[in-house]
């Protein structure tokens, strides 16, 4: 039982703290904005535990799939943030304190706006279902304890996880950080939206087919690194065609929103110097 | 617009119309067929089902206990909490062959099943 909360704590926290700590190295490195991370977080907080309460009625939307609405929009508008993140953050890169420092600013908000509401929509989904499990063993004496110790052990651990991203992201060599910061946002953007068509297939809004490929013979889900991969890139065993159509459809809206915001028209020279000068 | 582009379009249309309204099945037809399950004391009963090849399936989950469970399958690439006093829905294939173990991630000592696909 202890092991169990482990894993599932460390689980449903790492997907949130993952995201969290690119955004904020890109935050931290481009504009030495870290302050929306705690807010991102008591947001979060508060609408997960409003989530959780209300999970019984959300559940009987629907025809009792409301569950898999909600988590699937979710996912959804979250990757949307992403997508248009990644645009403001190339877009105000183009201008500079000296040609257009208010234009600046507004895409630099607009990136924090994104990365604070995504960062809030992902501690909702996985702070919801901590919340559902940890309040089941409330009434039950012989096992709150184990858990909770379990579930404190499983989110150190992811939160430790996240931070040793942020820290091996910030030692990367300046001129890579972003690029691979922008990679990562894709891969997870795509598995955001793989995810929601996994939901809404499990609802059957989307009609659902037979696997693509079988590799459980290969790499099981339920291995070890089956379910590390899972995590961190979104590894199914068996995936459907839509889920690796959504998948691919996530990293391309990003590294497509990306470059729109990098090389979008600008016959301004002063832009075009302020670009070589940024790091 | 004459008779020709007329029946272009709809040669067109029709199949375009199809693929959305198949992806956009929402309502359950009558032959989907329905299998109930109960959650109690943390066990899964019954524990075995039996559902036909490549069809598609709709589960409903009754948990029964006061706290609620999650039901979940890597095979079957499924995963849902199901809260205590509370009924869910699942929809699971077409599926091949085979057998489906599933699990309850809260309690996944006792609550354990299988789906036996033939």
């Amino acid at each position: 039982m202890l092991l169990n909360s482990v894993i599932l704590v460390l689980h449903e926290t790492l997907e949130a703290a993952l995201l969290a700590s690119v955004l904020l190295t890109i935050s931290n490195q481009q504009w030495n904005r870290v302050a929306w991370l705690s807010i991102g977080i008591g947001g979060g907080m508060v609408l997960s535990f409003l989530y959780a309460s209300n999970m019984l009625e959300i559940s009987e939307w629907f025809d009792y799939v409301g569950q898999e609405i909600v988590n699937a929009s979710l996912r959804i508008l979250a990757t949307l943030l992403v997508v248009v993140g990644t645009w403001a953050l190339f877009k105000s890169r183009q201008f500079d304190a000296r040609n257009g420092p208010s234009q600046r600013n507004r895409f630099i908000s607009l990136f924090i706006f994104c990365a604070a509401s995504a960062v809030v929509l992902a501690i909702t989904r996985e702070g919801s279902e901590i919340l559902l499990y940890l309040g089941g063993f409330l009434p039950q004496k012989e096992y709150f304890q184990t858990v909770v110790t379990g579930s404190s052990i499983g989110f150190s651990i992811g939160l430790s996880l996240g931070i040793l991203l942020y820290y091996g992201l910030l030692s990367l060599p300046r001129n890579w950080r972003l690029d691979v910061s922008v990679i990562l946002l894709a891969i997870f953007a795509g598995n955001m939206l793989s995810q929601a068509v996994l939901q809404l297939t499990q609802a059957d809004w989307i009609t659902s087919a037979q696997a693509f490929w079988d590799t459980s013979e290969w790499l099981p889900e339920s291995s070890t690194l089956g379910k590390s991969l899972n995590v961190l890139l979104g590894y199914e065993a068996t995936p459907s065609a839509a889920q690796l159509i959504a998948y691919v459809l996530g990293m391309v809206l990003v590294l497509a929103s990306g470059a729109a915001g990098k090389y979008s028209k600008d016959n301004n020279p002063t832009t075009i110097q302020a670009t070589n000068r940024q790091r | 617009m004459n008779m020709r582009m007329t029946g272009k379009m709809s040669s067109r249309l029709l199949p375009l119309l199809g693929l959305v309204a198949g992806m956009y099945s929402y309502s359950v037809n009558a032959a989907t067929p329905v299998l109930e399950i109960e959650i109690k004391d943390h066990l899964f009963r019954p524990s075995e089902i039996v559902i036909p090849a490549n069809t598609k399936v709709k589960l409903v989950i009754n948990n029964l206990d006061p706290t609620p469970e999650e039901f979940e399958s890597y095979e079957l690439n499924r995963k849902k909490v199901i809260n205590g006093s509370s009924k869910a829905v699942i929809f699971i294939g077409p599926l091949p062959p085979g057998k489906y173990p599933f699990f309850g991630e809260f309690y996944p000592k006792t609550a354990q099943g299988t789906v036996l696909v033939e």
